[in-house]
């Protein structure tokens, strides 16, 4: 089986930390980590590691704490608005395109009378203004493109 | 793209929907800055020694915060908080290698260090032995760095290298015995950095 740790490590480690490797190390530690390999393995690499820990952490340039946390902050709220607003992004392209079809649709039904008064207006001819429904029906017409757009944005912009 | 105008209402929703947005935070300024004064510098270190790269260690000190800041959870000491900053940390470093846009370089240690209390021949050997340092961590696989980072850079407990990485802890000194010892051959065999030093 092979031998993975061994109970000297720790001290193998500290005398790291404290700097009393190589110099200022007992001769009965020293004699142990030149015999076992996994503590000639853990001097090699802690060694090398705390050395270039030590350099790269004087070394970062870090941001402040007052600048990161400003910009978790913005980046926080930014992306609340931005999923906050998709359902009414969505609600207005509906409305919008809802409005279409109603545009669509009374033209549609409207088309025969209009078509009348065009055809009537175009001979010089007066019934279309006599006939009792053009009247009501122009007026229709036009409050509808009127109060329709307004009417559709007071619903939908109030909660 | 539909765009529209929007209402004082509608304005007053999305600041008050912003405003919630900070309070969901897991700690508030205070504590925040008090913590990353504490454990920033480590993170980075940590970042720019796995990664291999400086200005990725930037972006992704950052984005760890923000993540730390969002994520949805209780701490019950400072050890759990800070173990999970570096499980954010090396989560975002292992998505970055996986999508292939970095592969570890070996970084070139500052040399003219204005803390380094040391003469121009000591600094030109430490320079070195981190240069080799880099050289042999990037042979390395990603996780084999991160625990040999933890364990010997930071001095974190056989616990602590199992929360962050997201590892089991029975399976810890088995793997970082495999990595130490490819780290210890990369750098020249047993004793070869404190040769290097005599």
């Amino acid at each position: 089986m092979t031998i993975i740790e061994c109970p000297r490590e720790s001290d193998v480690l500290d005398a790291i930390d404290s700097r009393r490797w190589p110099h200022r190390v007992s001769r009965e530690l020293a004699d142990h980590v030149a015999a076992c390999e996994i503590c000639s393995d853990v001097l090699t690499v802690a060694a090398a590691m705390r050395e270039d820990h030590g350099a790269t952490w004087r070394e970062a340039d870090i941001p402040s704490s007052g600048q990161v946390w400003w910009r978790a902050e913005m980046r926080a709220r930014q992306q609340a608005i931005r999923e906050a607003s998709r359902p009414i992004t969505i609600a207005y392209g509906v409305a919008a395109v809802a409005a279409f079809v109603l545009a669509l649709a009374v033209s549609w039904f409207a088309w025969p009378t209009v078509h009348e008064f065009a055809s009537s207006f175009a001979s010089a001819q007066t019934t279309a203004f006599t006939s009792p429904l053009t009247l009501p029906l122009l007026v229709a017409l036009g409050a509808l493109l009127v109060i329709a757009p307004v009417a559709l944005y007071l619903v939908l912009s109030d909660e | 793209m539909f765009t529209r105008d929007m209402t004082f209402t509608d304005v007053e929703r999305l600041d008050r929907i912003a405003a919630e947005a900070i309070e969901t935070f897991v700690m508030d300024e205070e504590a925040f800055r008090a913590f990353y004064d504490r454990t920033a510098r480590s993170v980075w270190s940590y970042l720019a020694r796995i990664t291999g790269d400086r200005t990725l260690a930037d972006d992704l000190l950052q984005e760890s915060y923000y993540r730390f800041l969002r994520a949805e959870r209780r701490f019950d000491s400072e050890s759990h908080r800070r173990n999970y900053l570096f499980r954010i940390a090396t989560n975002l470093a292992h998505d970055r290698h996986r999508r292939g846009r970095h592969a570890v370089s070996v970084p070139m240690p500052a040399e003219n260090e204005p803390g380094a209390l040391v003469d121009g021949s000591d600094l030109a050997a430490e320079t070195e032995r981190r240069t080799d340092l880099a050289r042999a961590m990037a042979t390395l696989k990603p996780r084999e760095r991160e625990m040999l980072w933890l364990a010997y850079a930071q001095g974190s407990s056989h616990e602590e290298i199992a929360e962050s990485l997201g590892v089991r802890k029975g399976s810890i000194k088995i793997l970082l015995f495999r990595a130490r010892r490819r780290l210890a051959a990369a750098l020249g065999g047993p004793g070869a950095f404190t040769r290097s030093r005599a």
